[in-house]
């Protein structure tokens, strides 16, 4: 790779990163600060604002998507690998090749057919939060499944280039 | 359909994330049956329609932040103060220690790391055997997950609930009590009979230090009182704990004690969303498979096969035991639960087995699971952290294992004890 894509590549990171962690914090912020102004107006006034419960719900899709991509920053999803103990050192990066190809697949075609989903809300008109289209609060999905993919293809190219090495392992 | 089948299961073990393997495996099924694939999106958009989900997340972050704390040496102070005074002192101190920090924390190892590293070398000093201390610290890690609020007794009610049954999480947090205790009496009365010739020095109980560990722990007090006072009370709906935990331990530990600096925040809700976001997002494409498996009638048909074979209830029950303990090996504790109490809930029911038991009873066994090679997972937190070879960490939880399996058993077999706490 040349050396001006290899620094767009690591600042587009460094960019996403620090987006990544800003949003969390954002997320994980209004859902402290929106849950504990239901528990005092519940204590206060015995109700609290009708788009509460529907906001705090949405907020708990949005995290778990948003943190998604944040454990495939650093390939920590959660994985069962109990043949990667077993295998010579060569094979296992081979094995970790398709691996990563199949999870760049699958999540293209989950971020296509959640994609397809955000669209036909759309065109139905799905509204939440009173009046509001519920497509943008959905549209994380198949934004998230997108990004994933992205960092998978990462890998991917990072793990072909250490097969290329000699000796090189994972 | 076996060769795919086959091959994702190959996938798996051979390291493929999890969500994947169970996203291509429910849009392979739904397609074999002509559904608009989009119902994937539609299925995982019900994250966004459980309002319990948010406990998920905070309880989470609020045992990330305990952990980076000062939490862990102060309750290890306390608990010394109270009961280091007893013979085995220092074990006992250890096991209700972690049990304790393992119920506030959720079972992601954090146990080990945050309070292992404390506990074992006043083990060692104390004159307790290295195989000893290993043993005891390692499996202490996942003790207490049978106390509320611990997450995977929360992640049983959800999933749970999403099968049909009547499981109400407050009720499972009162049927976790008796069998918890009765790992940690177990476990403790061996540790001290274990040690009984083995004369360590008995420390005097001294009501001045015990007064000084609580004055600096005087912050940590309430959030226990507050949190389960809330829940057993039911003054507080789960999610609400979950909230007051976590607002009160970041105000606790970055305004007041400040021991965690505000930048180190970003790096902490990081790594907790991390977790998080990759339970939620196996959880979500998992509603999709169930309602898939559903839809194909997989539950019924495995009831009737495993009926055709299993008569009795107490036969099923011994399958499920070995089942769990080889599932526990292989998978963590949220994947297991997730994938495979949609499936085994309705035989069990099926058998007449109430659905609260089961959650104790499958939970009691993953715990095991946490011990058992080739890839329990205590294990290898703790190899890693203290740096033994895991054959080394093996050997010595193999009494400690052998104790717990024995609960297990007791727990199986006798409904009455987690039930009677909640008039089953």
């Amino acid at each position: 790779m040349n050396q001006s894509l290899q620094t767009f590549f690591v600042r587009l990171r460094r960019f996403g990163c620090r987006c990544e962690d800003t949003l969390l914090c954002l997320l994980l912020a209004l859902m402290l600060g929106l849950g504990t102004l239901q528990i005092v107006q519940r204590n206060l006034s015995g109700g609290s604002f009708v788009w509460t419960d529907e906001f705090l719900r949405i907020l708990v899709l949005w995290l778990a998507m948003v943190g998604a991509v944040a454990a495939s920053r650093d390939d920590r999803h959660i994985v069962i690998d109990l043949l990667g103990r077993f295998l010579p050192p060569r094979t296992a990066q081979v094995v970790r090749l398709v691996v990563d190809l199949f999870t760049v697949g699958v999540c293209l075609l989950l971020a296509w057919h959640a994609g397809r989903f955000v669209w036909m809300e759309h065109e139905y008109g799905s509204q939440l939060l009173g009046s509001l289209p519920a497509w943008p609060f959905q549209a994380v999905m198949p934004v998230a499944f997108v990004i994933i993919a992205y960092r998978y293809t990462l890998f991917f190219y990072k793990h072909l280039q250490q097969l290329r090495q000699p000796g090189g392992s994972l | 359909m076996i060769f795919i089948g086959l091959l994702l299961i190959l996938l798996a073990v051979a390291g493929a994330p999890l969500f994947a393997v169970i996203g291509a495996s429910t849009m392979w099924g739904f397609s074999t049956s002509d559904v608009d694939l989009s119902v994937v999106a539609i299925e995982l958009y019900r994250i966004a329609e459980m309002p319990i989900l948010l406990a998920i997340p905070l309880f989470t972050f609020a045992g990330y932040l305990l952990s980076e704390s000062g939490a862990p040496q102060r309750l290890v102070r306390v608990t010394r103060a109270l009961i280091g005074w007893m013979p085995g002192g220092l074990a006992i101190v250890a096991l209700a220690a972690c049990a304790f920090f393992t119920a506030f924390t959720g079972a992601s190892g954090v146990t080990i790391i945050a309070l292992g590293a404390l506990l074992y070398p006043a083990l060692l000093e104390d004159g307790y055997s290295e195989s000893f201390s290993l043993g005891l610290v390692t499996t202490s890690g996942s003790l207490g997950l049978l106390f509320a609020p611990s997450l995977p007794l929360i992640l049983y009610g959800i999933v749970a609930q999403q099968a049909g049954a009547d499981v109400s999480i407050d009720r499972l947090f009162i049927a976790g009590a008796l069998p918890g205790l009765l790992m940690l009496l177990l476990l403790g009365g061996w540790s001290v009979w274990t040690n009984r010739h083995n004369r360590v020095p008995l420390a005097n109980f001294s009501g001045r230090e015990l007064l000084a560990a609580l004055r600096v722990s005087i912050w940590d007090i309430p959030l226990p009182l507050i949190v389960l006072g809330g829940i057993y009370s039911g003054y507080f709906a789960v999610s609400e704990a979950a909230t007051v935990t976590a607002v009160y331990v970041l105000v606790v530990v970055v305004f007041i004690l400040r021991e965690i600096p505000l930048r180190d925040l970003p790096g902490i809700v990081h790594k907790s969303m991390g977790l998080v976001g990759g339970i939620m997002l196996i959880l979500g494409l998992s509603l999709a498979s169930t309602t898939y498996m559903i839809d194909a009638g997989v539950p019924t048909r495995l009831f009737g096969f495993v009926r055709e074979y299993v008569s009795s209830p107490l036969t099923f029950l011994l399958l499920l035991n070995l089942f769990l303990l080889v599932l526990g090996a292989i998978l963590d504790i949220f994947s297991a639960l997730i994938l495979v109490v949609p499936l085994i809930l309705p035989m069990a029911l099926g058998f007449g087995i109430d659905p609260i038991h089961l959650g104790i009873i499958f939970l009691a066994n993953m715990q095991l699971g946490y011990l058992t090679p080739p890839v329990g997972l205590n294990l290898f937190i703790s190899g890693y952290r203290f740096d033994k070879p895991i054959a080394t960490i093996y050997r010595s939880t193999v009494p400690f294992f052998l104790v717990l399996l024995f609960c297990v058993v007791v727990i199986t077999y006798w409904p009455a004890l987690s039930l009677w706490l909640i008039g089953g």
